[in-house]
């Protein structure tokens, strides 16, 4: 009973600081508000240099995009004066396979859906690829950019797309890392 | 929230205790996959995953890669044993497999260490869950590449079936850890995996009322016998085309898959007392459980 009292504890403080991403009434996917006034989502959810985000509380604010990197598939949105707290992140290497992981997003449009699972693996798909959070956990289309988190809610990575069941999350160093050298 | 923390935190101490008896198996071209170090120097992976007949690369836990042997095969449970000097690799925490119940939560683990999760969603129920090895777990999680031969294991790390998605391609099943232990014990008795049989092809048939009614009997199905091979324990024991098997020994026979499910390999040599209906008579047959001949 208790755990099903932290679900939806833990799904309640991450639609908090879930966004969506939306251009023109289209939703692109899902954002996570980041210390500093910032709020963090994949490269490809925002493809023009200003999107609009729709907080969990129904406000909606433009945003303006400050760095993007396709290659690690990371964007970096300045948001100013939300007002609402940050998300917290995990401390790198915190990660261990089959700890318990939670996803929020806008999954096919379905505002703040939880979905829940373990960390699959860490590490690339296929020797020689880049490094993610596999999780074997259920994703689709508007999840992107999402929290990936832990029992604790702790944001362990941002979800970036799905590889048949697995979900595949960029890894919480590489994204503090980008919006480090975004901010230089 | 501590519950949360605390299943999670078991979850992955699951991983890691099962993960230190985990071997990477490289049976075949494309897609590897995982073993169990189920008995010192003994790697159980499954059988359909192992293309080669006498050398394997495996991977250690820790990453070194060694040379194991084909030491025996029972494709009809479709389960391998490799053997292996791998002195230093933690064998298995086997469990009693006949423990698990429905809704229990489970781990699949594959080499690396992966890790999915689910639960055991039926054990035994349909005709595909029941084989030579008995009841199979059903399982509701993703089994993914690679992850065939490698360990279901309880919340506590300790491993209660070796997972397969070769059986069928919809399923997710997993052998019970009852059934691979009698694999591995027959072939440290025997030095070899023998195959179960009797020498008989048979159909599903529905029994008639009456006669079930007068003989007294509760199932709805047996099997006849459609074939017997010359030379086989059923031959030498007396069953002829027509006969109808309604059980062997105290299994009962509803369909072919019973009759397949009663022939472990471990009764290879035991004399056993099939119930027959013959011209609608009951009889007994006493047949002795054959090995099957070896195709050279």
């Amino acid at each position: 009973m208790n755990t099903l009292i932290g679900i939806a504890e833990l799904a309640e403080d991450l639609r908090r600081v879930t966004v969506e991403v939306a251009d023109a009434g289209e939703l692109l996917g899902s954002g996570v508000l980041w210390p500093a006034g910032c709020v963090v989502t994949n490269a490809h959810v925002v493809r023009r240099p200003e999107v609009t985000l729709r907080l969990s509380d129904g406000r909606c604010l433009r945003a303006r995009v400050l760095a993007r990197d396709s290659d690690a598939d990371l964007a970096l949105l300045d948001v100013p004066g939300t007002g609402v707290p940050a998300a917290t992140l995990a401390e790198p290497d915190a990660v261990r396979v089959g700890s318990f992981v939670v996803a929020v997003g806008h999954p096919l449009g379905v505002r703040g859906a939880l979905t829940t699972g373990i960390v699959c693996a860490i590490g690339p798909l296929a020797r020689g690829g880049r490094p993610w959070i596999q999780a074997d956990l259920r994703l689709a289309p508007g999840n992107s950019g999402g929290p990936l988190a832990d029992a604790g809610g702790r944001v362990i990575g941002l979800n970036s797309r799905a590889a048949g069941p697995l979900a595949l999350a960029v890894p919480m160093d590489q994204v503090r890392h980008f919006v480090r050298a975004a901010r230089v | 929230m501590d519950g949360l923390q605390s299943l999670s935190n078991d979850l992955a101490a699951a991983v890691e205790r099962g993960g230190r008896a985990v071997f990477g198996v490289n049976g075949r071209a494309r897609l590897g996959s995982t073993g169990v170090h189920w008995r010192q120097g003994l790697v159980v992976t499954a059988d359909h995953t192992v293309h080669v007949d006498e050398e394997v690369t495996i991977t250690r836990p820790d990453g070194r890669a060694l040379t194991a042997r084909v030491a025996g095969r029972d494709p009809t449970i479709d389960i391998a044993v490799l053997k292996v000097d791998a002195p230093g690799v933690e064998v298995a925490d086997v469990a009693d497999s006949d423990a698990v119940r429905v809704g229990h939560i489970v781990l699949a683990l594959g080499a690396g260490p992966r890790a999915s999760w689910g639960v055991v969603s039926s054990i035994g129920e349909g005709r595909h869950a029941r084989s030579a090895a008995g009841e199979l777990l059903h399982l509701d999680l993703t089994l993914y590449p690679g992850f065939s031969g490698g360990p279901l294991v309880d919340v506590q790390g300790r491993v209660i079936g070796i997972n397969t998605s070769g059986t069928s391609r919809h399923w997710q099943l997993a052998i019970p850890a009852a059934a691979v232990n009698r694999v591995v014990d027959e072939l440290l008795r025997r030095g070899r995996i023998p195959r179960a049989y009797l020498g008989v092809s048979t159909q599903p048939v529905r029994l008639p009322e009456a006669l079930r009614q007068g003989l007294n009997l509760d199932q709805q199905t047996a099997v006849i016998v459609v074939e017997v091979q010359s030379g086989s324990p059923a031959a030498a024991a007396g069953l002829t085309i027509g006969d109808v098997i309604v059980s062997l020994g105290a299994t009962r026979i509803t369909d072919p898959n019973d009759l397949k499910s009663a022939l472990r390999p471990d009764r290879v040599g035991e004399s056993i007392t099939a119930s027959v209906l013959r011209g609608g008579q009951p009889r007994d047959v006493q047949v002795t459980v054959g090995e099957r001949p070896r195709r050279s």
